[in-house]
C-alpha cells in the first residue's frame, strides 16, 4: 500500500547539521521526515517558495531533459528505508511506455515539485519512521520550525 | 530551449576537466578546464561548493552508495535512450557563463540551457566532450590566469569574479 504525502516544509537539524524534508498525508496523520543535505534541501526550498532562479538550477536541467522529448513525470513514491537511508522511485511515461527510475528521496521530491506530480510513500517506510524517539522529537519542535510552508 | 545562437563546428574548441581547486575562503570550488590540445590553456570557473563536489565525484569516478543528482539524469537519459552528444560553453555574461547541452534521441536533436556546472557534471558522466566557443575564449578575462592560478594553489586566496549563479 501507498499512501500520498504532502511536502509540508523544511526544518534544520542543528544536532545532525542537516535539514529535514517533511512529508505528512492528507490527513495529517502519519508524517514520513527525510533527512537530506543542504544543497539538497535548497533544491526542494526554491520550489516549496516557487523562487525562480537566476539559471536552471540541477533540477530544472533535470526538467528541461524531460520536457525536451516529452517525458512525463507521473508520480515519485518514497519506497524503501534500510540503515537510514532512504530510497525512492520516479514513475515515467513516455512514448506510450512506462519507466521506473531509482532515485534519491531528495531528487525525486525536487522534480515532483517542479513537475507538480504526486508524492507517495510505502506505509512500510512510513511505520518503520514512528518511532517514540522521532514522535517525541517532532513533538518538540516549535510550530514556527517549520516556516512560512507549514500551512 | 535556447537564447544562445547555434556556434559552428569551427567555433569550437574542446576543453577537458583539469582539477577542481577549494576556495575555502567563499567557499566556492574553481573547475580548471584546459584546452584538450594545450593544457597550458586553460579556463577557470567558478562554481558552488555543492556543485564542485558533484564534478569531483565525477572526475574522481568515485561510485557513491546511493545515485547522486547528475546520475540520475544520466539515468532518465539511459532509460528514455537519450544520447548526451556534447556540451558547449557557449556565453559569457557579467562575468556568468552559460552552457548548452546537446542532446538526440532517435535523429531529434534538442539543445538544453543549463548551468556549467550542470553541464561539465553530466559530461564527466556520460564521457561526451566539452567545448568553450571561440567567441567566448576571445572574450574571457585577459589577466594572466597561469600566474595568478598558481598563487591561488599556493596560498589558497583569491576573489570570485567569474561566479556562477
Amino acid at each position: 500500500m501507498i499512501t500520498q504525502m504532502q511536502v509540508k516544509g523544511l526544518m534544520f537539524d542543528p544536532y545532525n547539521n542537516a535539514y529535514i524534508v517533511v512529508l505528512r498525508d492528507e490527513e495529517h496523520s502519519d508524517m514520513l521526515p527525510i533527512w537530506v543535505g543542504k544543497s539538497e534541501a535548497g533544491a526542494i526550498s526554491m520550489s516549496l517558495e516557487n523562487v525562480t532562479p537566476p539559471r536552471p538550477m540541477t533540477h530544472d536541467f533535470m526538467k528541461s531533459l524531460l520536457d525536451a522529448y516529452n517525458a512525463k513525470v507521473i508520480s515519485v513514491v518514497i519506497t524503501d528505508l534500510s540503515e537510514h537511508t532512504y530510497f525512492a522511485k520516479i514513475h515515467l511515461t513516455y512514448e506510450d511506455s512506462e519507466y521506473t527510475v531509482d532515485a534519491r528521496p531528495s531528487d525525486a521530491i525536487a522534480l515532483a515539485l517542479r513537475c507538480n506530480a504526486p508524492v507517495f510513500a510505502n506505509d512500510s517506510v512510513i511505520t518503520k519512521q514512528s518511532s517514540e524517539e522521532l514522535e517525541q522529537w517532532l513533538e518538540n519542535l516549535k510550530p514556527d520550525d517549520f516556516g512560512k510552508l507549514d500551512s | 530551449m535556447s537564447t544562445v545562437e547555434q556556434p559552428k563546428e569551427q567555433d569550437l574548441i574542446e576543453y577537458r576537466v583539469d582539477r577542481i581547486l577549494e576556495e575555502p575562503n567563499t567557499d566556492t570550488r574553481i573547475v580548471v578546464l584546459a584546452r584538450q590540445d594545450d593544457a597550458l590553456d586553460t579556463l577557470p570557473i567558478w562554481v558552488g561548493a555543492a556543485e564542485g563536489n558533484a564534478i569531483k565525484l565525477a572526475l574522481d569516478t568515485t561510485i557513491t552508495p546511493r545515485p547522486m543528482s547528475h546520475d540520475l539524469i544520466k539515468s532518465f537519459a539511459e532509460h528514455l535512450n537519450i544520447t548526451i552528444q556534447r556540451v558547449v560553453i557557449a556565453d559569457v555574461k557579467s562575468s556568468t557563463y552559460y552552457a548548452m547541452v546537446h542532446v538526440a534521441s532517435k535523429g531529434v536533436e534538442r539543445t538544453i540551457d543549463a548551468r556549467p556546472s550542470d553541464a561539465i557534471s553530466l559530461a564527466l558522466r556520460t564521457h561526451c566532450p566539452i567545448y568553450i566557443t571561440r567567441d567566448v575564449l576571445k572574450r574571457r578575462s585577459t589577466t594572466n590566469l597561469d600566474a595568478w592560478l598558481a598563487k591561488l594553489e599556493s596560498k589558497d586566496i583569491g576573489t570570485p569574479e567569474a561566479q556562477e549563479t
